[in-house]
């Protein structure tokens, strides 16, 4: 078996069985790959989806992958015409039946694991970018490409084939942080440069210790990390009752750290670089690349993860990346088993597969500006330690939030760095802070503002619900 | 828009649907080739092309379809076609003329989707230099409001506004008054309507980097506008420019440019006409040349491949041929281009 060839020109053992599996995967007949579309699909594209599909099921792989490459560029536009929320969905169902259909016929022939990869890329496309078609099929295929690429590395087990989580996957991305989009370029590039808004050409974003302490090797945590003994703290609890919680958090709408609750979740005791890569590693996720958001410089992108860790983690990196508000556990299903809900979600009115549950990883040095997000959020930390400051919504005026809609619901001022002569009131503002680490988790309440620093390299997962 | 001197079409690009595009074989076109025709002969004077079918309109006010919409109709004295929706301007007896809406898939078959009486072209006023399309399509004959492809489907303009062009992007518009100014409102989050920042406009707004500098022309893509200045300098607006992505090669990069910036043609060539599609744009010359630029997945550059470019280049074919180039049409993954022979001296 190919041992740690993954990206080699060597042909994959099994590769004709790989076809086989995919095949096993897909409706028998043209008819199950129909999607019902509603009226915003144009009758010309209806036309091509039925083409492709025949084409497949003729057998004639290479006209069915230039029909899927047509597909793909075609709802790509509608993809990046308007805002993201208001991107009909039937566009990304359109995006994920054209992934579909080039994914599996990229690999029905026996190819290398290069191949391989870039059809398990294709994958990751659909599903960060498309709407679940076919009970969210690309998950399946998604977990049967990586099986296939990692064979022989990876200990017996099957690919996840039991029933996937029905949700869509997708949705939620552009919420809350920032408004997301994916930008207008060929598929497979991915940057969007958001500028400054020019209202503020002034404000020199991104100066200050700490949006540079990326550059600081310094292994003395005590230079880094605050004196939080200094400045007010989150109370902490070890494991309220939920009727505590409630009633003397959730109520009031007061932070708090929840200590013992993450004492059983399995990422605690298995998550590391090495578990990371070899789960994940070949995955394509979208990071974040420059000091803060809100820097002219800043950009999204997309990489695997194990390009991530290497660029960005290890070696010595250049640049800050960040791979943020990313629904990972949606698009790796097996990293969903390592994690839990926590119980005080369902003090909430909505549904449990309305949670939306973000996975942020990055080095030392990560920042996220000081913002507010429309929903309740537990942030649980896994691997690291984070500093966060919290400002609560009474205090929004001294935080001056941006004009600009797009960054309406961040502040301008660098907390750490701020600008007194620009933003005098910020310096009167109470807050509260606290240096987050493995096993607690932080109860941000709905419109906190909240800035939060990585003082090591670091794992979070946050929870968002109502 | 096309002079008397005969004259012939090329086109390029995408032709999935079976449109009009050269021979008709394959499924996209590198290099131009002449349009094809039912009818040979015809004497086309307007294209208008959408993603998945083309409507040629010949000076005897004949519309033919070909691509995904097929069919033929008389008495049209102009034609816009969108995914959603063709637009036909038809003649009728008596004054003004007839616009009509039309499903694609259902054209010239039973009845338009809607259709109102319009005004015709405001007697004495013609567009610059005589061009019979100068008013073109979105914009109505009477200049006062404009077709959209999503309803409302006809859009009032507010009354100060004399336009002389109008051009609709994925999510923008772009208006050229007779004045030379340039204005543009909707989405911006690409930099395309040339403000300076991302952010949305709901009215019209005057692009004042241009101020001081009359347009001629101006041209919308599907998220990028270029206007062409009366003395000749295309001025690149609001971009997002692409540099020569294949796969495989180090990631692309993508510029988000929301000010006009001006565009250097090789040669200090003076630009006469813009065109632009989804992601790429064309000009032609003051002296008959054509340069393509952008995405060129499909051919739609004429450069015999299919690599995007980040600069302008000269379309060789033409200039091999010995062919002026007149007048250029894009549609979103295609290029149409109308050339005329040389003249013999």
């Amino acid at each position: 078996m190919a041992e740690g060839t993954r990206c080699s020109g060597d042909p994959l053992v099994g590769a004709g069985a790989l076809g086989e599996a995919l095949r096993a995967l897909l409706p028998h007949t043209k008819e199950g790959l129909r999607l019902d579309l509603n009226e915003k699909v144009e009758r010309s594209v209806v036309m091509l989806l039925q083409e492709a599909a025949e084409l497949f099921y003729g057998g004639r792989r290479t006209e069915c992958l230039q029909r899927s490459e047509v597909i793909l560029d075609y709802s790509w536009e509608k993809l990046n015409t308007g805002a993201w929320r208001d991107v009909d969905k039937d566009w990304r169902r359109v995006y994920t039946f054209g992934c579909l259909l080039k994914a599996v016929c990229l690999c029905e022939a026996p190819g290398d694991a290069t191949t391989v990869a870039a059809a398990l890329r294709v994958c990751d496309m659909g599903l960060l970018m498309g709407a679940a078609i076919l009970g969210n099929i690309l998950i399946r295929v998604a977990a049967v490409l990586q099986m296939h690429l990692l064979s022989g590395k990876r200990p017996a087990q099957g690919p996840t084939l039991e029933q996937p989580n029905p949700k869509v996957s997708g949705t939620g991305l552009g919420s809350h942080r920032r408004e997301w989009t994916p930008a207008c370029g060929y598929p497979g590039s991915f940057t969007y440069a958001v500028l400054s808004p020019s209202c503020s050409a002034d404000e020199e974003a991104g100066s200050g210790a700490g949006s540079h302490l990326w550059r600081w090797k310094a292994r003395n945590d005590q230079v880094l990390a605050p004196d939080v003994e200094l400045e007010r703290t989150v109370p902490r609890l070890h494991c309220p009752s939920l009727e505590y919680f409630r009633k003397h958090f959730l109520v009031p709408q007061r932070p708090v750290i929840l200590e013992g609750i993450t004492d059983h979740w399995p990422c605690m005791k298995k998550w590391s670089l090495e578990y990371i890569q070899e789960i994940a590693g070949c995955r394509t996720v979208p990071v974040e690349i420059g000091s803060r958001y809100t820097d002219e410089e800043w950009s999204q992108t997309l990489m695997t993860v194990n390009e991530f860790i290497s660029k960005y983690i290890i070696n010595e990196p250049k640049d800050v990346g960040y791979l943020a508000q990313h629904q990972l556990f949606d698009q790796i299903p097996e990293l969903k088993q390592d994690i839990s809900i926590p119980d005080y979600c369902c003090l909430g009115n909505g549904e449990e597969e309305e949670i939306t549950i973000n996975a942020w990883f990055g080095p030392q040095g990560t920042v996220s500006p000081l913002h507010q997000d429309p929903q309740q959020n537990f942030l649980a930390q896994v691997i690291g330690r984070k500093y966060i400051r919290l400002y609560s919504p009474q205090e929004s005026e001294a935080l001056y939030p941006h004009d600009s809609h797009l960054l309406h619901n961040t502040s301008q001022v660098d907390v750490e760095n701020p600008n007194l002569e620009q933003f005098p009131k910020f310096a009167e503002a109470p807050f509260l802070s606290c240096i987050l680490s493995p096993g607690e988790i932080l109860f941000i309440p709905v419109k906190y503002w909240h800035y939060v620093r990585a003082l090591d390299l670091s794992f979070s997962v946050s929870f968002w619900w109502s | 828009m096309a002079e008397e001197r005969p004259g012939t079409w090329y086109g390029f690009g995408f032709c999935g649907f079976g449109q009009a595009l050269g021979s008709g074989r394959g499924r996209q076109v590198h290099s131009p080739e002449p349009l094809w025709t039912p009818v040979a002969g015809v004497d086309i004077c307007r294209v208008s092309a959408s993603w998945s079918y083309t409507a040629c309109l010949t000076r005897g006010g004949r519309l033919e379809l070909s691509g995904s919409a097929s069919g033929a109709v008389g008495g049209c004295r102009d034609a816009w076609a969108s995914e959603a929706l063709l637009v036909l301007l038809r003649s009728r007896p008596g004054p003004g003329a007839e616009l009509q809406g039309w499903a694609p898939g259902s054209v010239l078959r039973g009845e338009p989707l809607w259709s109102q009486t319009v005004e015709s072209e405001a007697a004495g006023e013609h567009g610059s230099g005589g061009e019979a399309g100068a008013r073109a399509l979105p914009l109505l004959p009477s200049a006062s409001a404009y077709v959209s492809p999503r309803p409302p489907f006809c859009r009032p303009l507010a009354p100060g506004f004399r336009a002389r062009r109008l051009e609709l992007g994925a999510e923008h518009v772009l208006l050229l008054d007779a004045a030379g100014q340039v204005f543009s409102w909707g989405g911006g989050r690409h930099g395309q309507l040339g403000h300076g920042t991302l952010e949305a406009e709901l009215e019209p707004r005057l692009l004042e980097a241009l101020q001081g500098l009359p347009m001629a022309e101006v041209a919308a893509g599907g998220w990028h506008s270029v206007c062409v200045s009366a003395t000749g300098l295309p001025e690149e607006g609001s971009e997002v420019r692409a540099a020569g992505g294949e796969d495989g090669a180090p990631t692309p990069f993508i510029a988000v440019q929301p000010f006009p910036a001006l565009l250097d043609l090789p040669q200090g060539s003076e630009a006469a006409h813009a065109s632009c599609g989804s992601r790429h744009t064309a000009v032609v010359t003051r002296t008959g040349e054509l340069y393509t630029w952008g995405w060129g997945k499909y051919g739609q550059l004429g450069h015999k491949d299919t690599t995007s470019l980040d600069h302008p280049c000269r379309v060789e074919f033409f200039r091999d041929k010995q062919l002026p180039v007149e007048a250029v049409t894009c549609g979103p993954w295609n290029t149409y281009v109308y050339t005329v022979e040389r003249r013999k001296s």
